[in-house]
């Protein structure tokens, strides 16, 4: 058979949701390369996606349904009807003996796709069960976004070109938004200079012309001292403020709080440096200011975002090609939701994502006896996850789907094996361009892979339910989730990426912001009425006692690595060749002072316990902090989340991954 | 004309992501196979005293490979375009070329019995297209232009000590942050 090339996506979460052509010859894949007709992305992948190659044969993969017959013994191969059959009697023991809602069905990002809803044609017909609601990334710096300008919408990325200044806020795209380093560098050949606010040197860090690193947590400060600074010399651009924005007296009278002597004491990053960011920032037009997540893993997130978000309407560089805030932009999310059974009323919605180990141990009426558990590691990823752990431990019956082992299938009674990119056709969106793609069907799911439909489908025969939720040809339903008037979309996604949002690549370019009152918002009613903080952003202080800060003077981070989505691809022999050791990086001040040299073995510890690890003494820190990455399961890597506690963040019920104060000794 | 072989790597544009790597891996037959390429960071602890940056390397396709000159068999041959060849089928699995070049670019394939090395995707260049590793890299920082950039002499952390006149060019940050950076922003720059 000849080779095939064929267009498809990459689910990942990730920004850069990459187009991507995979060439198969007999059954196997001979090459993978990015999209050329994705114009954000345009014809690259990073090494996650050429590593594909050998996921998709990894000798790792689940392929059969796997049991653990008694807590403690091995997972062992069993057959779908057994396991069906035992797993539904289980759920319908338990549904009538402590009603629906003592299930947990958890899902995380694994893998992005619209099919992914159709477990809910199962659950609602199941009656219901209980669901965590937030999410564990980026919920606070999305609704920030909302509260003050409306909707999450950025330019097009292709327009970062003709940028003349771009501050990277906690953003480091050269390891978590390649494609996007790729148009800061064009920027800056063309003159554009690149200012980054991070506490850490990054890959990023190496390629831009400021930085400054502030003490984690005071970006709020930072952000009000800069908006000073731009007041002060007169910067901000009056004429944008008095037609498009509200509450701009409020602020004025906030950010005089915020003079240099106290933001350089609150951030630690020196006065003049400040004074000359602002002043570059706001005396160049057009100005770009985009924001990663690092900055809203805190207890005070959402307002911390705000403060910066207002930057770019303080200056006027909104609805400007160059300019613009940009957080995350969903101009994609214009699907239709798929069409499920009425929602039961014994869906329990009663703790945040963030605090699955204390739901797992505490909720009542009733409480959770089973988990049903897809694309989704909380074993590993979740904060503190020995909770986690041991709240899974505790339960009746724990099912994972997933390709491969991980923390969380060591916990597992029943592992069905999960579906991979290849082995589906779906529909899937981004959060940096504005592009819906469809991932195609490339492979039969080899072995007794099933799709996450298909096994929602059988479960249903099993318990009698209506299984015409599920359609064996699943393109009608996909084609029926484009956005009214798409005409023929579904086709042409089929030869390219579609923006189908009508948004324009310039996000708010006739200023109309959808907020309460129609412009951005300085001030907010809505934020001081759904989420009790102060109506102008603030800034709050680092949590926990002076006691705890002198038991506990490291800041922990764990920021995210070019090498893995989270706890994936970290099994892959591919990965593990090229990617940054797991060692826990502090600065030489720091290890100085404990004793500690480059390469011991040291224990990292906290109130929530320890972790031994590898030190790396890197001069890339600033002193009082320390990062480590995210590691895929404990036997092989450090586990973060050992140490990580379950905040939940001002708004959006975001977790606090970042709010983590840590000691140091050597092991 | 025929077209030179020869790689160029922009040190203000590579980030390091390691897709070159991949790239080589995927084009070379896997998944057996080692890929031909890696990337090095230099300064990785980010001592202040040095510049922080990363080299992706192959074979340098040199114009006095010292691979060549080390083996046995003449294994190695030296286009005319410029990629340095290395046939298999002469190959008896010595190793003296391993030991002779500087840059570590052959590597000895135990399972196979001989050395194999990066051979510029000769193939591709053959039907005119640019090595896998070039048409994988995200930024653009990985290409194919003899004559452009600094001699490699002049890159700290890459030096020709035994003459093999690499062919390999870079294009060096300095060369693109240019004096349009005020003193101002560069004080600004926090090396602490």
């Amino acid at each position: 058979m000849a080779a095939r090339t064929i267009r498809t996506v990459c689910p990942r979460n990730c920004y850069c949701t990459c187009g991507m052509l995979v060439t198969v010859d007999e059954g196997r894949i001979v090459r993978i390369e990015g999209d050329p007709k994705n114009p954000a992305t345009s014809g690259h992948l990073c090494l996650k996606g050429l590593a594909y190659a050998r996921r998709a044969t990894s000798e790792d993969r689940i392929l059969t349904p796997l049991v653990r017959r008694r807590k403690g013994g091995p997972l062992e191969p069993t057959s779908w009807k057994n396991a069906l059959a035992d797993i539904a009697e289980r759920l319908d023991r338990i549904r009538r003996q402590s009603g629906p809602d003592a299930v947990l069905f958890y899902e995380g990002s694994g893998s992005h796709g619209a099919l992914g809803q159709l477990a809910f044609a199962f659950w609602h017909q199941f009656g219901g069960c209980t669901l965590p609601f937030g999410d564990l990334c980026w919920p606070a710096g999305l609704e920030a976004t909302r509260l003050t300008y409306g909707a999450n919408l950025h330019n097009h990325p292709r327009l970062t070109r003709h940028s003349r200044f771009v501050i990277l806020w906690g953003h480091n795209p050269a390891e978590t938004n390649v494609h996007q380093m790729r148009l800061l560098l064009e920027a800056r050949e063309r003159g554009a200079t690149l200012a980054l606010i991070d506490p850490r040197e990054t890959d990023t860090s190496d390629l831009v012309d400021v930085h400054l690193k502030p003490k984690p947590g005071t970006d709020a400060a930072l952000a009000l001292g800069i908006g000073a600074v731009i007041v002060e010399e007169g910067l901000h651009d009056r004429a944008f403020l008095e037609a498009h924005a509200a509450g701009v007296d409020e602020y004025l009278r906030r950010i005089e709080e915020y003079p240099l002597q106290r933001v350089e004491q609150v951030t630690g990053v020196p006065g003049e440096s400040i004074r000359a960011l602002a002043r570059a920032y706001g005396g160049t037009r057009p100005a770009l200011l985009i924001a990663g997540f690092g900055l809203q893993r805190h207890r005070h997130a959402g307002q911390t975002v705000r403060a910066v978000a207002l930057l770019p309407a303080l200056t006027g560089n909104v609805g400007t090609p160059g300019g613009g805030w940009q957080y995350a932009n969903l101009a994609s999310h214009c699907l239709q939701p798929v069409p499920l059974p009425a929602r039961p009323t014994a869906v329990r919605e009663r703790f945040a994502v963030a605090r699955l180990g204390d739901a797992l141990a505490s909720l009542a009426q009733p409480p959770l006896r089973a988990a049903w558990i897809e694309k989704a590691n909380p074993a590993s990823q979740n904060p503190n996850t020995a909770a986690v752990r041991d709240g899974l431990s505790r339960l009746d019956l724990v099912v994972v789907v997933e390709q491969f082992q991980t923390d969380t299938t060591q916990a597992a009674d029943y592992v069905l094996p999960a579906k991979n990119l290849f082995e589906q056709e779906d529909l899937v969106t981004a959060y940096w361009h504005p592009y819906l793609q469809r991932r195609a069907k490339v492979f039969e799911p080899p072995g007794q892979v099933k799709p996450e439909s298909e096994i929602w489908r059988l479960l249903c025969e099993r318990f009698g339910f209506d299984a015409s939720w599920f359609p064996t040809d699943t393109q009608p339903l996909l084609r029926g989730l484009l956005p009214p008037g798409a005409g023929d979309a579904f086709d042409r996604l089929a030869e390219e990426p579609l923006d189908l949002s009508n948004t324009g690549d310039v996000a708010f370019a006739r200023y109309r912001f959808p907020t309460p009152s129609g412009k951005v918002e300085f001030a907010s009613d809505e934020a001081a009425r759904l989420w009790r903080v102060d109506r102008v952003p603030d800034y709050a202080g680092v949590d926990g006692s002076e006691a705890d800060a002198r038991r506990f003077p490291l800041r922990l981070l764990s920021c995210k690595t070019r090498d893995r989505i989270h706890s994936q691809f970290g099994n892959l022999d591919w990965i593990r060749d090229v990617e940054r050791p797991h060692r826990l990086e502090m600065h030489p001040d720091d290890a100085l002072a404990r004793g500690l040299a480059d390469g011991q073995h040291v224990i990292a510890w906290n109130e929530r316990g320890g972790i031994a690890v590898a030190l790396r003494v890197s001069h890339g820190l600033r002193p009082g902090v320390v990062h480590l990455l995210e590691g895929r399961s404990r036997e092989e890597d450090p586990q973060v989340n050992l140490l990580t506690g379950e905040g939940v963040t001002d708004m959006g019920h975001g977790a606090t991954f970042y709010e983590c104060a840590v000691e140091v000794r050597g092991a | 004309m025929t077209r030179k072989a020869g790689f160029v790597l922009d040190l203000g544009r590579c980030v390091g992501c390691a897709a070159c790597v991949l790239a080589c891996r995927l084009e070379h037959g896997w998944p057996g196979s080692a890929p031909f390429r890696r990337v090095l960071p230099l300064n990785e602890v980010r001592h202040p005293a040095g510049p922080t940056y990363f080299l992706s390397l192959a074979c340098h396709h040199c114009e006095r490979p010292a691979c060549a000159a080390a083996c046995p068999t003449g294994a190695y041959e030296r286009r005319a375009d410029g990629i340095v060849r290395h046939r298999e089928d002469l190959c008896v699995g010595c190793r003296y070329c391993e030991m002779a070049c500087p840059f570590g670019a052959p590597r000895f394939d135990g399972a196979r019995g001989v050395v194999a090395k990066c051979d510029f995707c000769e193939a591709r260049f053959e039907r005119g297209d640019v090595p896998a590793c070039v048409a994988a890299c995200p930024t653009e920082a990985l290409r194919v232009a003899p004559d452009s950039g600094s001699a490699a002499e002049a890159i700290p952390g890459f030096r020709d000590a035994a003459g093999c006149r690499p062919s390999i060019r870079f294009t060096l940050p300095g060369g693109i942050r240019g004096a349009r950076l005020t003193g101002l922003l560069r004080q600004m720059a926090e090396r602490r």
